[in-house]
């Protein structure tokens, strides 16, 4: 009975400590995998022509005549578009109409001056031209159908009349039968509604395929290109297609949301049918390409991420975490070294470790502000540098940050060296000091390095103490300690606080928190090697 | 009662044999050494943790190139008057001593002793092997390299010279740049002794050298002692009786942190002065 108890007592501990493993990696695999499939995509992703021409601008990456080719291919279809959109505006904006008028009125009066018409005749037919042009733009204001086709009727009668033959006011009567044309499916009521949807389609299709050519070139890069990514072409597509608006349909009760199909919105006009015909040739508009974007981690991005890498992140991240672990090691191992070997064991020492301790559990933005009030306004200008935030700042506070940790596990390090060692040394005639250097060091340095690994993770990863310190969300590379970087953590904070950024580009903040894990674990992976390598080597393999 | 005696008889036998052994390998330098001036010399020396005595009194006089052995039951301060020799005891807080200990005339507790010289005069063994996590050739250059010795040719002659005073020097002769781990407990005891001899010592400290090694190392250990007593003073101390009968010329036996008896080791071990000694050498005690 007994027996049979601790057999199953031993059982449940297996079952149970197994349970809890497996609960981890069930854990660690639902945060982590979806969160590097979305970050992939930054780097692994289908890249519209958009994306191909803005690498060639940019980085003279590509074959030109292939991504020209492409471009041609491309504008056919887009022409279409453009030309669509352009015919219909022309129905909304009768202003278009107005200036040409005008402007074949005042070529039509410089011609007869030209041809040496003067005195009663000149005003005559000028009179004339007048009465025309004032019919005219009488049409293009009106609202009814029916008065507009009876003034270009009246107009039409016109035709052939010997004031204005052979002159430049012929170009009336074409400018009339094209309004005819343009107005013939058109539901003159509803102009101003048009107008509106209009200007929405027309912006996200300038967001979808760029500015066109003939456009001057946006003063920002990222106006310049349309979708980069057949994910958020498609996006945008939908959003074309469909038209989202939030309606109450009872008072009292919550706004839902409606999708409504634009070319029922235009059911009638011109651009009924370019909503199917975008959908249907989208492909060949876009020529959706997959691409291996691996310059993510060396290319410097555009404002607000919206094109290009992380380069400077990762060098920022890479700098702030090297400076810091470059003060806090000599740091840290000295302090741990003064703690066993140097320290009696008494009240002063119990009450410094309780410190440490202590320290090692402070909040980071108390780190932040104490970085600021200190380092940033008293420590770097009491040696003369310049009091704003940068690099030496920030990598001082992450140092303060990660030093308690660096101690505790020197301590433990040191402490765990045999004794025999310390001994031998000292027993050869050696001096305390260089029986640390030589001998308890070297012993000491695996663990360490396990110091070094715990404190680089927490480092790479903070964003706190980096706020008022050095980070910045915009900015060059760094030139030099006493300017501010970007780094990684600080960019997906940035992204994530931002202004609508983070929904237009989920890839690249998705990117960069991915970017910042495999940054940590390359750093790590290089420790852990060299740990294990002086491992190797102190145990003689 | 004449079984007692028939067995006192018998139990001395095999030491009888150990002793002769020891005396014919020993026996011509003994009476050159009683008149040579000794190398270390106690004076009524107490050494103490804290406000406990770990010796208590000592006085005795060790002389030069010869064994001495001490021998005693566990915590009779054996290794605390060895460890007092270098000052190695300085290691462990709270310690303090009264009386004198002398190494070559000079009082190593004097305030202005210097602690280097005395440790490179007075090379130490211990009981574990514990060369540093270093190559071969690291380890036992070490020594010289505190005492400012830069040249590497000359390095490289320190290190075979003290490897084959050591009896290593034909096992690792071509693998001096391998980690001494990698070497088998006796061959980094003896890489030990050499690292010891390295620094050119006149005596060498040794704590139980053997006891962590199994007995054909012990015997190797053992054999060079045999040999190394011809240049160097050696203080052993050792659990192993048969080990003290083999290899010392004295030996001193420690009690409780005093010194109850010390003389030649075959008087030890067949005449011994004092109760005490014969009931530990005969094993009824402890």
């Amino acid at each position: 009975m007994k027996y049979n108890t601790r057999h199953i007592l031993n059982k449940i501990f297996t079952v149970v400590t197994a349970a809890s493993v497996a609960l981890m990696i069930v854990i660690l695999i639902a945060v982590l995998g979806p969160m590097i499939w979305r970050g992939s995509s930054a780097v692994f992703f289908k890249s519209t022509v958009e994306f191909r021409k803005m690498q060639l601008d940019l980085h003279r990456r590509g074959d030109k005549t292939e991504i020209d080719d492409e471009i041609s291919q491309s504008e056919v279809y887009r022409d279409f578009i453009y030309h669509k959109i352009d015919a219909f505006k022309k129905g909304i904006n009768t202003d278009y109409y107005t200036d040409r008028v005008k402007k074949i009125y005042r070529q039509f009066s410089k011609e007869l001056q030209y041809n040496g018409i003067k005195g009663d005749e000149l005003s005559r037919r000028r009179k004339f031209a007048r009465g025309i042009r004032r019919d005219m733009e009488k049409a293009f204001r009106s609202l009814n159908k029916a008065e507009i086709l009876q003034i270009i009727d009246n107009i039409n009668k016109f035709k052939g009349d010997e004031r204005i033959a052979n002159t430049k006011a012929v170009e009336f009567f074409a400018l009339a039968d094209e309004y005819r044309k343009t107005i013939k499916n058109f539901d003159l009521s509803k102009r101003q509604q048009y107008a509106q949807a209009l200007e929405e389609v027309e912006s996200l299709v300038k967001q979808l395929l760029g500015p066109r050519s003939n456009e001057p070139l946006p003063a920002m890069i990222m106006d310049r290109y349309g979708a980069t990514r057949l994910d958020l072409a498609n996006e945008l597509l939908g959003k074309i297609i469909w038209k989202r608006q939030w309606v109450q349909q009872s008072s009292g009760k919550p706004m839902i949301e409606e999708k409504i199909c634009r070319s029922t919105q235009f059911a009638g006009t011109e651009l009924e049918d370019l909503f199917p015909y975008i959908e249907e040739n989208f492909d060949k508009i876009t020529i959706p390409r997959f691409t291996f974007y691996w310059q993510y981690f060396i290319d410097d991005s555009t404002s607000g991420h919206y094109f290009g890498g992380v380069g400077p992140e990762i060098l920022g991240t890479l700098i702030l975490t090297v400076l810091a672990m470059v003060f806090v090691f000599p740091l840290g191992v000295i302090s741990a070294a003064y703690l066993v070997e140097c320290a009696s064991e008494n009240m002063v020492l119990r009450i410094i470790r309780m410190c440490i301790n202590t320290l090692a559990g402070v909040p980071s933005i108390v780190f932040g502000l104490f970085g600021l009030a200190f380092f940033v306004l008293v420590f770097i200008p009491f040696f003369g540098g310049p009091s704003k935030p940068c690099i030496l700042a920030a990598s001082l506070t992450l140092a303060v940050l990660t030093l308690p940790v660096m101690i505790r596990a020197s301590e433990e390090a040191i402490r765990s060296v045999p004794k025999t060692y310390k001994e031998a040394s000292l027993g050869l005639g050696a001096s305390q000091f260089r029986t640390f250097v030589k001998v308890t060091l070297p012993a000491a340095l695996p663990g360490i390095l396990t110091g070094v690994i715990l404190s680089l993770s927490r480092v790479a990863g903070e964003t706190a103490p980096i706020l008022f310190t050095g980070a910045c969300a915009f900015g060059s590379v760094p030139k030099s300690l006493f300017s501010q970087t970007r780094t990684l953590s600080y960019g997906s904070y940035d992204i994530a606080v931002g202004d609508k950024i983070g929904m237009l580009v989920p890839h690249n903040q998705y990117g960069m928190v991915v970017t910042l894990v495999l940054l940590i674990i390359c750093l790590n992976a290089i420790a852990i090697f060299f740990r294990a390598k002086i491992f190797r080597r102190l145990k003689g393999h | 009662m004449p079984t007692s005696t028939i067995k006192d008889q018998t139990k001395y036998d095999h030491i009888d044999s150990i002793v002769s052994l020891s005396e014919k390998k020993n026996s011509p330098s003994k009476s050159e050494t009683d008149c040579q001036c000794p190398v270390v010399k106690a004076e009524n020396f107490s050494f103490y943790y804290g406000s406990k005595a770990g010796v208590k009194d000592i006085s005795m006089e060790i002389y030069p190139c010869s064994v001495t052995a001490i021998i005693g039951p566990s915590g009779c301060g054996k290794s605390t008057f060895l460890r007092s020799i270098n000052r190695i005891n300085d290691l462990i807080p709270n310690t303090s001593s009264k009386g004198k200990l002398l190494v070559n005339s000079h009082n190593v507790y004097d305030k202005n002793t210097n602690l280097v010289n005395l440790r490179q005069q007075v090379g130490m063994v211990f009981q574990k092997p514990n060369p540093f996590p270093k190559s071969i050739f690291d380890n036992i250059a070490y020594g010289p390299k505190l005492q400012g010795i830069k040249s590497r040719s000359k390095l490289q002659q320190i290190v075979e010279e003290s490897l084959k005073a050591a009896a290593l020097w034909e096992e690792v002769k071509n693998d001096l740049k391998k980690s001494a781990l990698a070497l088998s407990g006796g061959q980094q005891q003896r890489l030990c002794i050499a690292r010891a001899l390295a620094t050119k010592p006149n005596t060498l400290l040794m704590d139980e050298p053997c006891s962590a090694l199994d007995p054909i190392a012990t015997g190797k250990i053992e054999d060079l002692i045999g040999k190394l007593q011809a240049d160097y003073t050696i203080v052993i101390v050792t659990h192993n009786m048969q080990q003290a009968a083999r290899i010392s010329e004295r030996t001193a036996f420690f009690c409780l942190g005093e010194l109850i008896e010390y003389d030649s080791t075959a008087n030890i071990f067949r005449n011994p002065g004092k109760k005490q000694t014969e009931d530990y050498v005969t094993g009824r005690f402890g």
